[in-house]
């Protein structure tokens, strides 16, 4: 498994710039699950120079973790599939734990948690098969289209391409549903996560 | 031109980030500019405990290697316009920031800032050695245990060679009751065995668990003992006269036992 | 009702607050008496100096060592003398 010092080896993105999350930033509130409603809110910058580059030195494929590339054969009529067929997947069958960094040049997989002060950085989606509290970047090098799902979605910060949103002050409702978070109108939304809606159910 | 603490202690889990929130926190409730440094990099806690975690996108390796400007990566605190975390990197570890830098990223912060408070990692090692550099005075927690006293002893011993003169002593923890029937180092026992003048004493509070589970410095709440104890520290950083504040009155047992037979 | 239960909890407690102060005391004078050599080399020098100026001795010879036993830290010094002077410095100075 990728677990990159950080100090070595180049950034595989570049974190946006002038953002700051100083200011409140809007709070998530929890709409109804089946209605879909935008439930986190986002802070964006549609600013040109944080057009992340295209990494020039990716991180080293883990070689003990098994990682194939996207089933080719369901992808062809769907083009949001398509974009990410040729991705790389990684599976971290374990709990990131605080400290722990995960840069991946595709998509990630965790079968486990994902702790506070943990982070996971991916050039595609992200699943996590537990909790998500820790801090998670989608679509690292810039695909808006990327999406973070989990059991629990409860991250310290969740950024999809160039947007940055994060869990609201005091206290707010765990989650009960798996969910996924999207980038949707320019918007990061969360919503219930739905066996066999639309295209999340077919992800290669 | 502003001032640089460092917040040290040798030993670990004795307060330092507890101490630099709260004293922080108190410095910017009295309307001076404060910046808070996290230099434990790798096991960073100061954000948790000022309950900024979830707006780190930048960190103090960011910073130290030229990733974004400084003001991109100090967040901003929810309470006090004046007060500013500069958080450390938890994905790093201790080698990615080296003396020389932050001796450089003190001085650019105290052009900005009144007071540059740095939290310090426990230990003498790199860690230790970065968060010393660019300090102009130096505050050692300790609480009144042996093993605590004498780590305390031999980070004064370390601050002296490093030609921070006159470190501050904070006893932490401290409880009157245990003292009184002597089963507790007293502050005098302490001073005595360090010789070093002291900035303050906390009492031993069950409020700064409250505090710090939700984020919330404890000089902001009036009747924490701790935060009391804390607004006067922060007070005397200030350059103010505070005299100790009178640990006994209200001592956490025996403020129970009156509740209990009905006094208050 | 404080004084009761200092009575009752108290005084008899055998004092740790004491016996952590004292072996507080004696650790910290091993700590610190871990001194470089340095600085042992300084304080021959100096104790040369001072010596000197009642006593001729043999400089080469001279040992000066920091002894710790269980309880207690020594500086033991061992100085031969070679001859005494007839004057000491207080003589010198009235001189």
């Amino acid at each position: 498994m990728k677990k990159d010092k950080g100090s070595k080896g180049k950034k595989l993105f570049v974190k946006k710039a002038d953002d700051r999350l100083s200011e409140d930033s809007p709070a998530k509130s929890k709409g109804t699950p089946d209605e879909g409603v935008p439930s986190m809110a986002e802070k964006k910058k549609p600013e040109k120079s944080a057009a992340p580059d295209k990494p020039d030195k990716l991180p080293e494929k883990p070689d003990h973790l098994p990682e194939k590339p996207a089933r080719k054969n369901t992808v062809e009529s769907d083009p949001w599939q398509q974009a990410f067929a040729d991705d790389n997947t990684i599976l971290i069958k374990r709990t990131v734990r605080s400290g722990q960094c995960i840069q991946f040049d595709g998509n990630v997989v965790v079968m486990g948690d994902v702790n506070p002060g943990s982070e996971i950085i991916a050039a595609g989606n992200v699943v996590v098969m537990g909790a998500l509290r820790g801090v998670v970047h989608a679509g690292a090098t810039g695909r808006e289209d990327a999406t973070v799902s989990a059991f629990k979605l409860q991250p310290t910060q969740l950024r999809i391409a160039n947007h940055i949103t994060r869990a609201p002050d005091g206290d707010y409702v765990a989650p009960e549903h798996p969910e996924i978070a999207r980038i949707k109108d320019g918007v990061v939304v969360i919503e219930t996560y739905q066996m066999g809606q639309d295209r999340q159910s077919k992800i290669g | 031109m502003g001032e640089v603490i460092v917040i040290t202690s040798g030993k670990g889990g004795v307060g330092k980030t507890t101490t630099t929130a709260n004293i922080g926190t108190g410095l910017a409730a009295l309307g001076h500019k404060v910046v808070l440094v996290d230099t434990d990099i790798g096991l960073r806690n100061l954000d948790v405990v000022l309950g900024l975690e979830n707006r780190i996108v930048y960190d103090i390796v960011d910073v130290t290697h030229g990733n974004c400007r400084m003001k991109q990566a100090l967040i901003k605190d929810k309470r006090f316009e004046g007060l500013h975390l500069l958080p450390a990197a938890q994905t790093k570890d201790k080698t990615a920031v080296t003396p020389d830098q932050m001796r450089e990223l003190c001085d650019n912060l105290k052009k900005e800032f009144d007071y540059v408070i740095i939290d310090c990692p426990a230990g003498i090692e790199q860690g230790f050695k970065n968060a010393i550099a660019g300090a102009e005075r130096a505050v050692v927690v300790t609480t009144p245990e042996v093993s605590a006293v004498r780590d305390a002893d031999r980070i004064i011993g370390l601050l002296e060679a490093a030609e921070l003169r006159e470190p501050k002593l904070i006893i932490n923890r401290l409880r009157p009751l245990m003292v009184k029937r002597g089963d507790m180092m007293s502050i005098d026992d302490i001073i005595d065995i360090l010789a070093v003048d002291l900035l303050g004493v906390v009492p031993e509070d069950e409020l700064i668990v409250v505090t710090t589970n939700k984020g919330e410095p404890a000089v902001l709440d009036g009747n924490c003992r701790a935060g009391q104890a804390y607004r006067n520290m922060a007070r005397r950083i200030a350059g103010e006269d505070v005299p100790l504040m009178d640990l006994e009155a209200n001592d956490g047992f025996v403020s129970k036992l009156k509740k209990l037979i009905g006094f208050k | 009702m404080l004084d009761f239960l200092l009575r009752v909890f108290g005084k008899d407690s055998g004092s740790s607050r004491n016996v952590a102060k004292e072996r507080l005391r004696l650790v910290l004078v091993h700590d610190r008496a871990d001194v470089s050599p340095q600085l042992l080399d300084d304080l021959k020098e100096d104790l040369i100096k001072v010596i000197s100026n009642y006593m001729e001795i043999d400089e080469k010879a001279l040992e000066v060592n920091l002894d710790t036993s269980d309880k207690t830290v020594a500086l033991v010094a061992n100085i031969p003398v070679l001859r005494m002077k007839r004057t000491g410095k207080r003589a010198e100075k009235i001189g």
